[in-house]
């Protein structure tokens, strides 16, 4: 009896402890939350009202990156603190987020409300989410012109509109011309070794894909990249958008418009024709074993599997696959490579200015210097060469204005290794070694490059994201077997994939869509 | 009766509450404390407000789940894993407890249980890379051993029907090491007067296992199943997630919860929705365990958890 007493007494006590602690948590938590938001707008305001740039104070200027740490960042960025202290009496530190798991660690930067200033963004790197979230500085015009006069000068204005979310600026975008478009990389040896016809078409590709498989024991003639939850066959950006000249708003799920279509009324692409005619196409390669049975599982990097000869082609843009060419050529790994674009006559896109840039994140303290920081990075000749590019001499050797060589220790300060791209400019060099025919393809592209009203626009999905959340596990687990021709009835796979789709609530995405596509382009007119 | 009071009772006992203090602050930070997030799960998240300054939004976040289509699939999928699991691990390492107990040889016993433990440090998605390189079809180990007796290759990665019992043995390999110490440990506290008392009254090796080691197991096994039967509806995610992975042929008899959840918002990162599913399997775990606890009760009252 007595025992039981006490047992009851002891738990009453740590209950009513465990209730104590837990209010009180509750309650300092609240009141951070109210002070930072107050805090923010103090800051906002602060930096907008202040009068000349005043840089008497030394200051940190913390900057969160995307990609691997360079082995010798101290080298360069010791060298750039130099200037940038000279310059605007601040001290750089970067943090990189490795690409193994960047996309879970970019959004828990924000949650914990980390201390940085500049962060990288993109439209593929959270843009949308953050700024609609609340974790980017709305950049002013007032701001920009003042702090960051040059890129405010040097920046066409259609690259800034590209960059709004609702009508609000969070990014300054790089300075870059880019187009979108895929290519594939083939293996140029064995398609003279089998004497087939140069790659140019979906055709001319299946013969290629059809040849290997069957003669060449132990390659894969295509190969998809290690599974990442991306919800469709690797080359329906080819097949699929660039073939039909088609734009899909998101690709987390299968609405589309036409690119030359002036009312951008939108649609299911799965239950298109061309997407039927596509499967076929699809299926006649995987009954002839033109990839793996197990691709959807792969575990394996493509490139790695491309340069060990156990693979034959895989999708990419031009600008990676002109890079796999250098390194083969680089590494002399014995086998020839070519890059076929498979759809050389249709409309190219250009990427939107998001494709890479900076932000600054909602709590900097730093907001004034931090705004010139990046107009030093993007304008300023020897801070973007540096930056870039490492050390002359030793990362690299400056060839002219706008060429570079890799110089001796060039793999310890890479510029396509982090996401040193967010402050691409005009001043950005190319690597002289870069393989003519990719510099010739692209250029031709850019002569068709084609715009559009809607190339603009941008989805706010906030009202419809468990439509969009069910919408993506359906095409990961009908739409992907399908394509990949794992599934024997194309028919009824094509079919219960659409039924699924309405069911996970594709009509009313798409009217949602539809709307707000249709204010967008009211608003142009 | 309590002449002193709680006071009284806390000087009284302060040596025991000294030594319970670690254990309670342990839960407090990390269980009790992070649990005033549930507040999430009823939230619109954004970064200006933070977890408790974001405005309210009803069940909004429950829609997801619920409007999935999927909601019973996973739910079933992953309390049948785990019943699986929960059986055939514990028999298993009650079953090689009792062998190791019996074998008499030290030598063989600590060489066997060591061997037994590895696999439980291999990390899953270790065993992720090494199940694909076992049933992959074209160069897989099995496939290749299949094709050199002349048998027809199988496509283990596109055939749904394998994967529970792949499942099932690969837990079991994994956990067994780990279970069979717990259960070793128990057997060995066992009272050896009581086998001695069995030897002379003539019974046997099977009469000693069944009358005296078995029953004498029973409060370790209720405790540890009981402890298992709490987390019933929480998936093992580092487990399906890589021995699975994307593969979406799979899903109808692989999807659990876990899964379903991280694969439909890694994309839109709504924390609001993950928390909601969370709280979901919070609340179907909380009254498993409360049932399975008064269940036990009614057997034995001495033997429940509380």
């Amino acid at each position: 009896m007595q025992t039981k007493k006490r047992s009851a007494i002891l738990l009453l006590t740590i209950i009513m402890m465990l209730s104590i602690v837990l209010t009180a948590c509750g309650g300092n938590n609240n009141t951070a939350g109210t002070n930072n938001q107050a805090a923010n707008n103090g800051a906002a305001n602060g930096a907008a009202n202040a009068g000349a740039s005043d840089t008497s104070e030394e200051a940190t200027i913390k900057m969160l990156l995307v990609g691997g740490k360079p082995a010798d960042y101290d080298q360069v960025f010791g060298e750039l603190n130099k200037l940038v202290k000279e310059k605007i009496n601040a001290t750089v530190e970067a943090e990189f987020l490795d690409w193994a798991d960047w996309s879970q660690k970019y959004p828990l930067k924000f949650a914990a409300n980390e201390d940085f200033d500049i962060v990288y963004t993109a439209n593929w790197a959270f843009y949308n989410d953050q700024s609609l979230k609340g974790g980017f500085l709305e950049l002013t015009e007032d701001l920009l012109s003042k702090y960051a006069p040059q890129t405010w000068a040097n920046m066409p204005k259609v690259a800034w509109d590209q960059a709004k979310v609702g009508g609000k600026l969070f990014m300054v975008p790089n300075n870059n011309v880019e187009i979108t478009d895929k290519v594939v990389l083939i293996r140029e040896d064995l398609r003279k070794k089998y004497n087939l016809e140069p790659v140019t078409s979906p055709e001319t590709y299946a013969a290629y894909v059809k040849a290997i498989a069957a003669n060449e024991k132990g390659i894969n003639a295509f190969q998809a990249k290690a599974a990442d939850g991306w919800k469709w066959h690797e080359l329906d950006q080819i097949m699929l958008e660039q073939q039909n000249e088609w734009n899909l708003v998101d690709y987390n799920f299968p609405l589309a418009y036409k690119m030359d279509d002036a009312t951008g009324k939108v649609f299911n692409v799965y239950d298109t024709p061309e997407f039927k005619q596509l499967l076929a196409y699809y299926k006649d390669l995987a009954d002839n074993n033109g990839w793996s049975r197990n691709v959807v599982s792969n575990k394996n990097d493509v490139w790695q599997d491309i340069k060990a000869g156990k693979a034959a082609s895989y999708a990419q843009n031009i600008g990676t696959v002109a890079a796999n060419i250098m390194e083969a050529t680089r590494e002399n790994v014995g086998i020839e490579l070519a890059i076929a674009d498979l759809t050389p006559d249709k409309k190219k896109i250009s990427a939107i200015s998001t494709q890479n840039g900076l932000a600054i994140h909602a709590t900097s303290k730093n907001v004034e210097r931090s705004l010139m920081l990046i107009d030093l990075l993007q304008n300023d000749k020897q801070i973007h060469d540096l930056s870039m590019y490492g050390i002359a001499g030793t990362h690299y050797e400056a060839v002219g204005e706008d060429k570079y060589n890799a110089g001796p220790s060039a793999a310890n300060y890479s510029p396509s290794g982090f996401s040193a791209w967010g402050w691409n400019s005009a001043l950005n060099r190319q690597d002289a070694a870069y393989p003519k025919v990719a510099d010739d393809m692209f250029n031709t592209w850019t002569s068709k490059v084609y715009h559009f009203p809607l190339e603009t626009f941008v989805f706010d999905d906030s009202k419809v994201k468990n439509e969009v959340a069910n919408i993506g596990n359906v095409m990961l687990r009908y739409a992907i077997p399908l394509e990949y021709g794992l599934i024997k009835d194309l028919d009824k796979g094509q079919a219960d994939l659409i039924a699924q789709l309405k069911s996970a609530g594709i009509d009313k995405v798409q009217t949602e869509l539809q709307a707000q596509i249709d204010a967008f382009l009211a608003a142009q007119k | 009766m309590n002449r002193n009071g709680l006071l009284g009772e806390i000087r009284k006992n302060r040596a025991l509450l000294l030594m319970l203090a670690p254990a309670v602050l342990f839960f407090l930070v990390f269980a009790y404390v992070p649990m005033a997030g549930i507040v999430l799960a009823f939230k619109q998240y954004n970064h200006t407000g933070g977890v408790f300054g974001s405005p309210w939004n009803g069940l909004d976040n429950f829609r997801f789940f619920f409007e999935s289509g999927n909601a019973w699939l996973v739910t079933r999928n992953t309390a049948l894993y785990n019943i699986a699991f929960i059986i055939v691990n514990n028999v298993l390492q009650i079953t090689v407890a009792i062998l190791l107990f019996e074998v008499a040889g030290k030598w063989f016993r600590k060489i066997a249980q060591s061997v037994m433990f590895l696999p439980y440090f291999i990390s899953w998605v270790v065993v992720g890379a090494i199940a694909y390189n076992l049933f992959n079809y074209d160069v897989g180990t099995i496939n290749s051993i299949l094709t050199t007796f002349g048998m027809e290759p199988i496509d283990i990665y596109n055939t749904p029907s394998y994967w529970p019992v792949i499942l099932v043995i690969v837990s079991a390999w994994k956990t067994l090491g780990y279970g069979t110490v717990m259960y070793l440990a128990a057997i060995t506290s066992i009272d050896t007067e009581m086998y001695e008392a069995a030897e002379i009254d003539g019974a046997n090796i099977f009469q000693r296992i069944f009358k005296v080691t078995i029953p004498n197991l029973y409060p370790t096994i209720i405790i540890l199943v009981l402890l298992a039967i709490g987390n019933i509806f929480r998936g093992d995610f580092g487990m399906f997630y890589n021995m699975v992975g994307n593969n979406g042929l799979l899903f109808s008899n692989t999807d659990v919860i876990d899964t379903f959840v991280f694969r439909s918002l890694t994309t839109s990162n709504e924390i609001g929705l993950s928390a909601a599913v969370g709280f979901y399997q919070s609340i179907l775990g909380f009254a498993t365990i409360m049932l399975a606890n008064y269940a036990v009760r009614r057997y034995d009252k001495d033997r429940a958890l509380f």
